[in-house]
């Protein structure tokens, strides 16, 4: 997992705001290219402002971030953009545009393509994201979940190799997560490096591999998302709680029913208990 | 933003009765437009400086006169350049008057508890619903503040550049940051209206306050020493008190 060329290298950056408050604390990782990453941990442990370094938004008070293996100091916002696409929280602080179309034309202007390449990718993004009949509509007429929609297609239309997600599921229904899910699926099979903030962690347990865990501006854990998320020790310290599964595993474990350790996802368990069951009634 | 949001401290600027301090940035504000010359308005700049001292503001006044160099300097080229008598005297002169007046409310705002402000906008027989908007308003301030700095790393991260050559690009600039401020704004005054009237604001005509607030000693002194200070302004202006010839002074160009 730490092996090979990372696309982001992050070594020993501290940042410290203007109230002295230390946001990041000697802080050191590895993302290779194609890694699915999420940043997780309580309020204020410092996720988004790690992730705001990425791109320049922040620059680090101490250390350096290499992206592609180029130190970013000495890089614009606007060139690390190219490179480094955050979509944030808030889709409603990035939209100003009349229409959805004027909305996809703005982060694509950006990037100096002309007017046909333009066009094309515009009207692909939108059949992608099925927003083709909401073409000309105003983006404030969205809901909470199409303007979401809407603000991520505006990045993935600039095509950046590394994604930043911050809390991509907050407020977004079952339908909406499927779809989300869908488009970094599609992103990864594409050699795009994704890293998502999330508190969502039974999201985090199913579908990402690797987990980090921050608490006060430090990295506590970082490894397979299995080993970091069912570490109850280190959950807490987090201020997160056990996923769902594996509450469910201590909780059989209880009653005498020994969980193999392999056993970690829904499908595993439902194959386990399945399992267990016929076992125990052919034994009967 | 940090320049004009109130700090928590216990001083004797602190302590005074916000109308006083409201007297105050009046008064100064007063001041610095009864005057187009240099030295009337250094001597009405420096007089704040005491008031400064006391404060303990000495840092945040600064930064809030820091964060109007820009202006300043389009003060300066636009006055020196379309003024042809005396025009860098007189900028210079407006640069001064605007830091007075940035300065007196600078100091309002720096030592006033947004909701003593209320309180003191009651006592002044202003009707609470627009007591309580004027306050909620000031204390809207930072959070405002802090949703631009939002927008402008949403707006960063796709690209856009906030610095670009030529006017009308620069105009054209403010529109991917005015209009999310403007729609969220919007958006949140109707939210904040939602959720008062859900805690049943505005049900009862007479309503009791957790706070209450006082005129001091200390608050007449400062407000007969304020008073005192514009009756002699006015009397210069009105040239009752005559001053040496020195005090209309100006700069040759």
């Amino acid at each position: 997992m730490k092996t090979g060329n990372p696309i982001i290298h992050i070594s020993e950056v501290n940042y410290v705001y203007p109230n002295n408050t230390t946001a990041l604390n000697e802080i050191s990782l590895r993302i290779n290219e194609g890694e699915l990453v999420a940043i997780m941990g309580q309020n204020g442990a410092g996720k988004t402002t790690l992730v705001r370094t990425l791109n320049g938004l922040i620059r680090p008070t101490k250390g350096a971030i290499y992206i592609k293996g180029e130190n970013n100091s000495m890089k614009s916002i606007a060139e690390l953009s190219k490179i480094v696409g955050i979509i944030f929280q808030n889709p409603l602080h990035q939209l100003f545009s009349n229409n959805i179309e004027e909305e996809l034309k703005f982060s694509l202007k950006n990037l100096n393509y002309n007017k046909e390449q333009i066009q094309q990718k515009v009207d692909s993004i939108l059949i992608k994201f099925n927003l083709e009949k909401y073409r000309n509509r105003s983006p404030f007429n969205l809901s909470g979940g199409e303007a979401k929609k809407l603000a991520l297609a505006t990045i993935l239309c600039r095509e950046p190799e590394i994604l930043v997600f911050d809390e991509p599921t907050l407020g977004q229904d079952a339908k909406e997560i499927a779809f989300f899910l869908e488009v970094i699926q599609s992103e990864i099979e594409n050699g795009k490096t994704i890293i998502m903030v999330t508190h969502n962690i039974e999201f985090a347990y199913d579908y990402i591999p690797r987990t980090i865990l921050m608490a006060h501006g430090h990295i506590i854990a970082d490894g397979p998302t299995e080993q970091v998320l069912t570490n109850n020790f280190l959950v807490g310290k987090a201020s997160l709680i056990l996923p769902q599964i594996h509450q469910f595993k201590l909780g059989l474990e209880k009653i005498g029913i020994n969980v193999p350790n392999e056993v970690f996802k829904q499908q595993e368990m439902i194959s386990f208990i399945n399992q267990y069951f016929k076992t125990k009634l052919t034994s009967k | 933003m940090n320049a004009f949001k109130f700090l928590k401290r216990n001083t004797i600027i602190h302590r005074l009765d916000p109308r006083t301090k409201l007297l105050f940035a009046l008064v100064y504000t007063i001041n610095a437009l009864m005057f187009t010359e240099i030295v009337p308005l250094i001597f009405i700049f420096l007089s704040l400086l005491p008031f400064i001292v006391l404060g303990k503001l000495f840092r945040q006044w600064i930064k809030s006169l820091r964060s109007l160099a820009f202006l300043y300097l389009f003060i300066l080229i636009i006055n020196t350049l379309f003024i042809t008598n005396n025009g860098f005297s007189f900028s210079l002169a407006m640069i001064i008057r605007i830091s007075i007046m940035i300065s007196a409310f600078s100091i309002f705002f720096l030592t006033v508890d947004p909701n003593h402000l209320a309180l003191s906008l009651i006592s002044m027989k202003i009707p609470y619903e627009f007591a309580f908007s004027f306050s909620l308003a000031f204390r809207f301030v930072p959070t405002i503040a802090i949703e631009a700095q939002n927008i402008i790393d949403s707006q960063q991260s796709r690209g856009y550049e906030m610095q670009k050559k030529g006017i009308i690009n620069q105009i054209k600039n403010l529109f991917p940051l005015l209009v999310p401020l403007i729609i969220g704004s919007i958006k949140r005054a109707f939210n904040v209206a939602e959720a008062l009237e859900s805690r049943a604001f505005g049900s009862t005509k007479k309503r009791t306050y957790y706070i209450t607030i006082r005129y001091t000693i200390s608050d007449w002194i400062f407000t007969i020493l304020l008073l005192f200070i514009i009756i002699v302004v006015i009397l210069i202006r009105l040239q009752i008190i005559i001053m040496p010839i020195w005090f209309n002074w100006s700069l040759p160009v």
